[in-house]
């Protein structure tokens, strides 16, 4: 295979792989190799459980508190360590480090998965759906209209349209995070597998698309011996040693993160031992195939933008326009949620048309079309729009950190102070150097962009300056987003 | 040829970055007086700039109800009370107690973006309820875009040095 980062006559240069990657990994350590006992632990059948069952206890308490507790945001510990906590984790460490691990310990599709498989640890061996497994429930195909990630795009701009009402009000998050869990149960029983997750959830879908940047990655160690040797194919239909992959992966083509859901079955089905867990460069998965991941990262921008402007920003008039609620005011929020789905279904996707369209033109062949520059160069904007992601959170843990020491003692709100923590007052945590954290970051995101961008144009043209000329347009684009954070954050 | 093209992209890049703060000045030691009003869940104004070097007199009040004043980097944490005239003010690094006081002042010896919000709860917006403050020249922001900008220009010298001598027609 050929790799653009490192031919420099590049005359013999071919088209793109079948897969798509533009960096054959430079480097690749299989963590399953390096640290054996580590496998063993993934191949445990109650591993999962024994993660998944703590998190579901936490997370019915939350709901609890949800209910039951105070009812200002920043007193009750939905709030502060849903959207504050594992939203900060989640998008600085979990997705960019550890890919889907959130998906692995995610309490939503506990009792779903529980009533399909009919069991909490063992496997249930049967013949049915083309499986090697039993599994309850009606089983059905989800549409085959919405095996795309669509109706998550749609489903998470509506959930962060009412974003200041679930980061203010403990009920509010309760009834988003308790119907999303109850959707999940239900889904289970009707729909196959993990339906739910790939088609549904909401934080499903930018978890995905994040996740191609993460520095680790499930695999087969050996597509070879997936496509020839491997009669069984037990990735995918399962085993007595593990369950059918509920993601419908087959490992013997799985090249990207986003449809993973880590949950290790494949690890302990698969019985030519042929998975490894790599650690990989950042940004090792780069092919976007589709529109609706293409605009998934049109999304995911818009609202790290909007939210910057919104929660981060002294604007009272916006703010009033967001906490509805409260001000009652819906021709303002009229205006806000207009903004917010306008952004990111229309107005980032056609600059980002006409940059393409540009880019094209400069290009001077027609032989690659808008469409696949639109979509292909649309990466860019994961690793940017990941990185504004972070340098957004980082301010949100160093001004509410200390509200999760407090609430420690106090989950509810009610005045208890179990270890002591309870009166601990706010005060911000090196706030004053947030321009220092985020400056760094937002240039990091530029600089991916911008590598990650030219690596994808040295496989769409064969002729290095044809691809560097498709590629201005889109690098400006990028560049003015940055500058947009830059001054957003800092200026 | 890579790893030279590689630290010359480098030095753009360092240089777009530096190269704002020597040319960036402000003149300060002027005296600045603001009158900030506090409201569920803004400042007005919402954003002030200064100078490095002025002296920053800051008078608060409050529209509607008990509002805080925390001004990040400066060890003030004002508390403002709907009504009173005057408002109490602390310096959280010596202490919680609270003085009675008329205005702030200090002055502004770092420059950068700072942010001085609630720190009272006072409604569900709270924890957003924010404003700015600008203390020119703004170092960090200009090193930020002259990093940007700089990274820019150095990936189009990068890849058009890379793509010169390319003679594949397609
Ligand atoms: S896709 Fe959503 S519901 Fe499913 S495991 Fe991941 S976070 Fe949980
Ligand atoms: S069971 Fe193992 S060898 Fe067979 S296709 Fe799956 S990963 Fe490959
Ligand atoms: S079975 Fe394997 S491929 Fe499928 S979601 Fe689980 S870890 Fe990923
Ligand atoms: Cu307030």
């Amino acid at each position: 295979m050929n790799n653009p980062q490192q031919d420099s006559t590049d005359v013999t240069r071919k088209t793109l792989p079948p897969d798509g990657k533009v960096n054959n990994a430079k480097f690749k350590i299989n963590l399953f190799v390096l640290f054996p006992w580590f496998k063993k632990i993934c191949k445990w059948r109650s591993i999962q459980f024994l993660l998944v069952f703590p998190t579901m206890v936490i997370f019915l308490f939350f709901l609890y508190a949800g209910l039951f507790g105070s009812r200002v945001g920043n007193r009750n510990i939905i709030v502060i360590f849903v959207w504050i906590l594992w939203w900060f984790l989640l998008i600085t460490f979990m997705v960019p480090f550890a890919s889907r691990v959130w998906c692995f310990v995610c309490p939503f599709p506990f009792f779903g998965e529980w009533f399909q498989r009919g069991a909490l640890i063992k496997v249930r061996v049967g013949k049915m759906l083309g499986l090697r497994n039993k599994m309850f429930g009606l089983n059905k195909r989800w549409p085959k209209f919405l095996t795309n990630i669509w109706l998550q795009n749609i489903l998470f701009l509506a959930m962060c349209t009412f974003s200041a009402m679930f980061l203010t009000r403990p009920v509010v998050s309760v009834l988003i995070l308790g119907g999303l869990f109850v959707a999940a149960t239900f889904l289970s029983m009707i729909y196959r597998q993990r339906a739910f997750c790939m088609y549904v959830c909401p934080v499903s879908g930018f978890q995905g698309l994040y996740a191609m940047t993460s520095m680790i990655e499930l695999r087969a160690t050996d597509k070879e011996v997936c496509r020839k040797t491997c009669k069984t194919k037990n990735c995918l239909t399962g085993s007595e040693e593990g369950w059918a992959c509920p993601w419908f992966q087959y490992m013997g083509k799985m090249e990207r993160n986003n449809y993973c859901g880590l949950c290790m079955e494949c690890v302990k089905s698969c019985p030519n031992d042929n998975i490894s867990l790599n650690v990989r460069p950042f940004c090792g998965d780069t092919l976007i195939k589709g529109y609706d991941e293409a605009w998934k990262s049109f999304i995911m921008l818009a609202l790290a933008m909007v939210y910057s402007v919104t929660l981060l920003g002294p604007f009272g008039t916006i703010k009033d326009w967001a906490n509805v609620a409260e001000t009652g005011n819906w021709k303002g929020f009229s205006i806000y949620a207009g903004i917010i789905w306008f952004t990111a279904l229309v107005g980032i996707p056609f600059v980002w048309y006409l940059a393409s369209r540009l880019g094209r033109f400069l290009s001077g062949t027609n032989e690659v079309s808008t469409k696949d520059i639109f979509i292909r160069y649309s990466y860019m904007l994961v690793p940017l729009g990941l990185l504004a992601w972070i340098a957004f959170s980082f301010p949100l843990i160093m001004i509410n950190g200390s509200y999760i020491i407090s609430i420690i003692s106090d989950p509810l709100g009610w005045g208890w102070d179990l270890v002591g923590t309870a009166h601990v007052p706010w005060k911000p945590i090196f706030s004053q150097y947030t321009a220092h954290v985020q400056i760094p970051l937002l240039l990091l995101g530029l600089y991916f962009a911008i590598k990650r961008g030219y690596d994808i144009s040295l496989t769409l043209y064969q002729n290095k300056s044809r691809a560097a000329r498709s590629l201005i347009p889109v690098v400006v684009v990028c560049t003015a987003m940055i500058l947009a954070f830059l001054k957003l954050f800092t200026g | 040829m890579k790893s030279k093209l590689m630290l010359i992209c480098v030095m753009i890049v360092l240089v777009c970055a530096i190269v704002p703060l020597f040319v960036a000045s402000s003149s300060g030691g002027e005296t600045k007086e603001f009158y900030i009003k506090a409201r569920q869940y803004a400042y007005e104004p919402a954003k002030i700039t200064v100078n490095k070097g002025d002296e920053v007199h800051i008078k608060l009040a409050s529209l509607d109800v008990i509002h805080g004043f925390f001004l990040e980097g400066y060890d003030i944490d004002a508390q403002i009370e709907p009504g009173v005239q005057g408002f109490k003010l602390r310096h959280p690094s010596e202490g919680r107690e609270f003085a009675d006081v008329n205005e702030i002042v200090f002055t502004a010896v770092h420059p950068g973006k700072f942010r001085f919000r609630c720190s009272h709860t006072c409604g569900t917006m709270h924890p957003f309820m924010q404003g700015e403050m600008i203390v020119n020249p703004n170092y960090p922001f200009l090193a930020g875009v002259g990093g940007a900008v700089g990274m820019l220009i150095s990936a189009m010298v990068a890849m058009f040095v890379s793509g010169r001598k390319d003679k594949n027609l397609r």
